[in-house]
C-alpha cells in the first residue's frame, strides 16, 4: 500500500473507530479468538491479524506498542508488515513491540519490495526486515504487490525474486513464503501456474470483491486446492468508503470477510486502541455467517459492485506503490499518455 | 502494395465483409459533412463494405453523416451496415426506440447488424438478460426485419464479454479491442477471440492502434504494424477509425491486397509490446474512464465525479436529451 493510500485508510479507519468512544480499561473479548490452520504448513494463526501498514500510521510510538500487546494478549498472532510501509517505520515498531519475549508468541510474516528486481536486493531487504523486526527468522516472508501483468515474468526470471524465497527458506531466515497484490485474479493465478512450493498468498477479500473481478471465485479456490494458507485483506475495502456511505457497516463487512470459507486469516487495518478493540469484539468466539447471510450480502452490494467504485486498488493507481511503477520504469500516473 | 481488399465471411451469417472497416466514432470528428462524405465514397470505392456506427457518437451526427453519403448513389445497398444501442442496462422499450431513431438518420428501412453498446460493467450481462432487458429488443428487431443480425460490443473487461457469451444467446457478431497490447494484457484475444470462433460468431476487431496515439507517439510500433497485426488474428473484420482521407488512404494501402503477418512476426511484435502492455498505459479504455461515457454511468445508476478530467471532457460534449443529471 502507497502512503497516500495509507493515509485514506487512516481517515476511513478514524471514521469507523469513532463509533466506540472512551479509552478507558480494555475490554476483554468476550471469547478467545480461534485460530485456524495456515495451509499445509502445520501452524494455527489467529482468524484476525493486524495490518502493518495502519500501525506505521500510529503516531504515537507507545500507543502503537500497546497495540501489539493488546491484540496479543487478546490472542492474535498473526502480525502482517512490509519492508516499505512507512520507509520502515512499520517494521520497527512492530520490533519494538515485540521484544522481551514476545517474538515467539507471535507469527511474523513481512513482504519484500523488489517491484520487479532481482534477488540480491531483495537478500538485502530481507536483512533490513529481520534487524528492524529485532529477530533472526521470519515466519512468512512475501513478495509484496503482484499488481503488473509481467510481474510473474519479472520474479520468475532467473535470478529473480522467486530464487530469494528459495535461498531465505535454505538459510533459516524464513519458514514460509508467499506472494501478495490487489490487482488483477488473473496476475495472481499466473504466479500460482509456475507451481512453485508457495505457502501463502494475500489478496482482497470482502463482499464487493466476491461479484466483481473476484478473488473470491478465482484464486481462492485455486490457493485451497493446492494447499496454501489464504491470506484476506482488504475487509473494508481499504479505504472504508461503502462503510461511511452507508452501503455496509464495519462489522458485516469484517464478519463477511473473515466467514469466507478456506480463508487462514483476516489482516486489518488498525490504527488506534479503538479500532484494535471493536475488531477484536467482533473475532472473539467468531461464528462464521451462513452461507445463506453471506450470499444475501453479495446480492446486496452487487449493483454498486459492479463498476469497481468501491475497489479502488483493482480499478486505479491509487493503492499501487509509486516506487514500485517507477521501477518497472512505468510512467507516474499524471504522465499517461491521456 | 494494391490490390483488393480481402472480402471474409461475417460468422455464420453468410455474408461476406471487408477485412478492413470505418469507424463510426471518428467519421463524426471530420471537419465537415464534406470531408466525412468524402471518407466514405473513396472507402467504397477502394472496397471496404462495413460500416460502424453508434446511436450515441456526437449525439447523433455521427448516424446522420453517414445515411447522408449512403443516400447518395445506391451506397447503402454496396455496404454492411452496422449500428449501436446504448441503452446502457436499461429496458427493450428505450432500445426499439433508439432503434427507430438510427433508421431514420440512417436513412434506410433496416440494418445489417445491430450491436449491443458498451458492455463494461459487470452486472452488464444481468442487465442484458433480465425480462425487459435489451435482449428482447434484439429479438423484436430481428423479427420486424429492421437489423438481419445482432451482436454486443464493449471495451472493458473480457471476463464481461465472456459471461454475455456463456450465457448463450445466439449473437450473430461480437466487437472488443483487439492489438498486440491487448494479446498480453486483461487480453481479449486470449480469453474472447478462441471462444467466438468457437461458436462461429463475427469477430468485429476495434481499437488496432489503441484508440489514442500512444503507441505511435512513443515510437512502439507504427501505424501499418498495428493495422497489419490486428488485420491478421482470425476476425471477420478490423474497425478503423479515420477521421481525414489522409487517413482512410494509408488504411486503405494496408487493406488491399492484404497478407497475414505470419505467426512468427505476430509474436515479434507482441514480445515488443509487451512491457509496455503490462501496465496498461496505452490501453487506457481498459484501465480508465477515459473510454466510459457519462451517460453510460448515470444509466446504471452509478456516480459520475465531475472533478474527474475524462469526466468533465465527456460532459461538456454531452448536448442531447440524454446528459446525465
Amino acid at each position: 500500500m502507497s502512503a497516500a493510500s495509507a493515509t485514506l485508510a487512516l481517515s476511513s479507519s478514524a471514521r469507523a473507530g469513532g463509533r466506540t468512544s472512551g479509552r478507558a480499561d480494555p475490554p476483554r473479548p468476550p471469547a478467545p479468538i480461534p485460530r485456524r490452520a495456515f495451509g499445509r504448513t502445520g501452524a494455527q494463526v489467529s482468524i484476525i491479524g493486524i495490518g502493518g501498514s495502519h500501525l506505521g500510521d500510529v503516531r504515537d510510538p507507545v500507543e502503537a506498542v500497546r497495540i501489539v500487546h493488546e491484540a496479543i494478549a487478546a490472542g492474535v498472532n498473526f502480525f502482517d508488515n512490509a519492508w516499505e510501509y512507512h520507509d520502515g517505520r512499520s517494521e520497527e515498531l512492530l520490533g519494538r513491540a515485540l521484544q522481551g519475549g514476545k517474538r515467539d508468541q507471535v507469527f511474523l510474516m513481512t513482504k519484500v519490495c523488489t517491484h520487479g528486481q532481482k534477488a540480491d536486493v531483495a537478500m538485502r531487504m530481507l536483512e533490513d526486515s529481520l534487524q528492524r523486526l529485532g529477530t533472526d527468522h521470519l515466519d512468512l516472508w512475501q513478495i509484496h504487490e503482484c499488481i503488473y501483468d509481467n510481474d510473474p515474468d519479472l520474479h520468475f526470471a532467473p535470478g529473480g525474486v522467486v530464487d530469494a524465497l528459495a535461498q531465505a527458506k535454505q538459510q533459516g531466515k524464513t519458514r514460509f513464503v508467499g506472494f501478495t497484490g490487489h490487482k488483477d485474479p488473473g496476475i495472481h493465478l499466473r504466479m500460482l501456474a509456475h507451481g512453485f512450493p508457495f505457502d501463502a498468498v494475500q489478496m482482497p477479500l470482502n463482499c464487493f470483491d466476491a461479484t466483481f473481478r473476484s478473488f473470491e471465485q478465482n484464486v481462492l479456490p485455486e490457493a485451497v486446492k493446492r494447499g496454501l494458507a489464504p491470506i484476506g485483506m482488504k475487509s473494508l475495502t481499504g479505504a472504508g468508503d461503502p462503510v461511511r456511505e452507508g452501503v455496509v457497516t464495519a462489522d458485516e463487512a469484517l464478519r463477511y470477510a473473515m466467514s469466507i470459507p478456506g480463508v487462514a486469516t483476516t489482516v486489518t487495518g488498525v490504527d488506534s486502541l479503538d479500532v484494535l478493540r471493536q475488531n477484536l469484539a467482533i473475532a472473539g468466539g467468531f461464528e462464521p455467517m451462513s452461507a445463506g447471510q453471506m450470499s444475501a450480502l453479495r446480492e446486496r452490494v452487487r449493483a454498486v459492485a459492479a463498476d469497481g467504485r468501491h475497489e479502488w486498488y483493482k480499478t486505479t493507481t491509487h493503492f499501487d506503490a509509486k516506487v514500485g511503477r517507477g521501477q518497472h520504469g512505468y510512467p507516474t500516473p499524471e504522465e499517461l499518455p491521456l | 502494395m494494391s490490390g483488393a481488399i480481402p472480402q471474409r465471411p461475417l460468422g455464420r451469417t453468410g455474408v461476406r465483409v471487408s477485412a478492413l472497416a470505418v469507424g463510426g466514432h471518428h467519421l463524426g470528428d471530420a471537419p465537415t459533412y464534406a470531408d466525412a462524405e468524402r471518407i466514405v465514397a473513396e472507402a467504397i470505392d477502394g472496397g471496404v463494405t462495413f460500416f460502424d456506427n453508434c446511436w450515441e457518437y456526437h449525439n447523433g451526427r455521427s448516424e446522420e453523416w453517414l445515411g447522408r453519403a449512403l443516400a447518395t448513389g445506391g451506397r447503402r445497398d454496396r455496404v454492411v451496415l452496422m449500428t449501436k444501442v446504448c441503452t446502457h442496462g436499461r429496458d427493450a422499450s428505450l432500445a426499439t426506440k433508439m432503434l427507430d431513431e438510427s433508421l431514420r438518420r440512417l436513412r434506410t428501412d433496416h440494418l445489417d447488424v445491430w450491436q449491443v453498446h458498451g458492455v463494461v460493467f459487470d452486472n452488464d450481462p444481468d442487465l442484458a438478460y433480465r425480462n425487459g432487458g435489451v435482449i428482447e429488443a434484439l429479438d423484436r428487431a430481428k423479427q420486424a426485419g429492421k437489423a438481419r443480425f445482432v451482436g454486443f460490443t464493449g471495451h472493458k473487461s473480457p471476463e464481461v464479454h465472456y459471461e454475455m457469451i456463456a450465457r448463450g444467446y445466439p449473437w450473430d457478431t461480437c466487437q472488443f479491442p483487439l492489438n498486440p497490447f491487448d494479446a498480453t494484457y486483461r487480453s481479449f484475444e486470449q480469453r474472447v477471440l478462441p471462444e467466438c470462433n468457437r461458436r462461429g460468431i463475427a469477430v468485429l476487431g476495434m481499437k488496432p492502434m489503441t484508440g489514442r496515439a500512444g503507441p505511435i507517439v512513443h515510437k512502439v510500433a507504427s501505424p501499418e504494424e498495428l493495422l497489419r497485426y490486428a488485420m491478421s488474428l482470425p476476425v471477420a473484420t478490423t474497425i478503423c477509425g479515420m477521421e481525414s482521407v489522409d487517413k482512410l488512404r494509408a488504411n486503405l494501402k494496408v487493406a488491399q491486397g492484404f497478407e497475414s503477418m505470419g505467426a512468427r512476426s505476430m509474436q515479434e511484435l507482441r514480445d515488443r509490446c509487451r512491457f509496455t502492455a503490462a501496465d496498461g498505459r496505452f490501453e487506457l479504455y481498459k484501465v480508465s474512464l477515459a473510454f466510459d461515457n457519462p451517460q453510460a454511468r448515470d444509466a446504471h445508476g452509478f456516480p459520475n465525479d465531475p472533478t474527474e478530467k475524462e469526466v468533465k471532457e465527456q460532459l461538456e460534449e454531452v448536448t442531447g436529451t440524454d446528459k446525465p443529471r
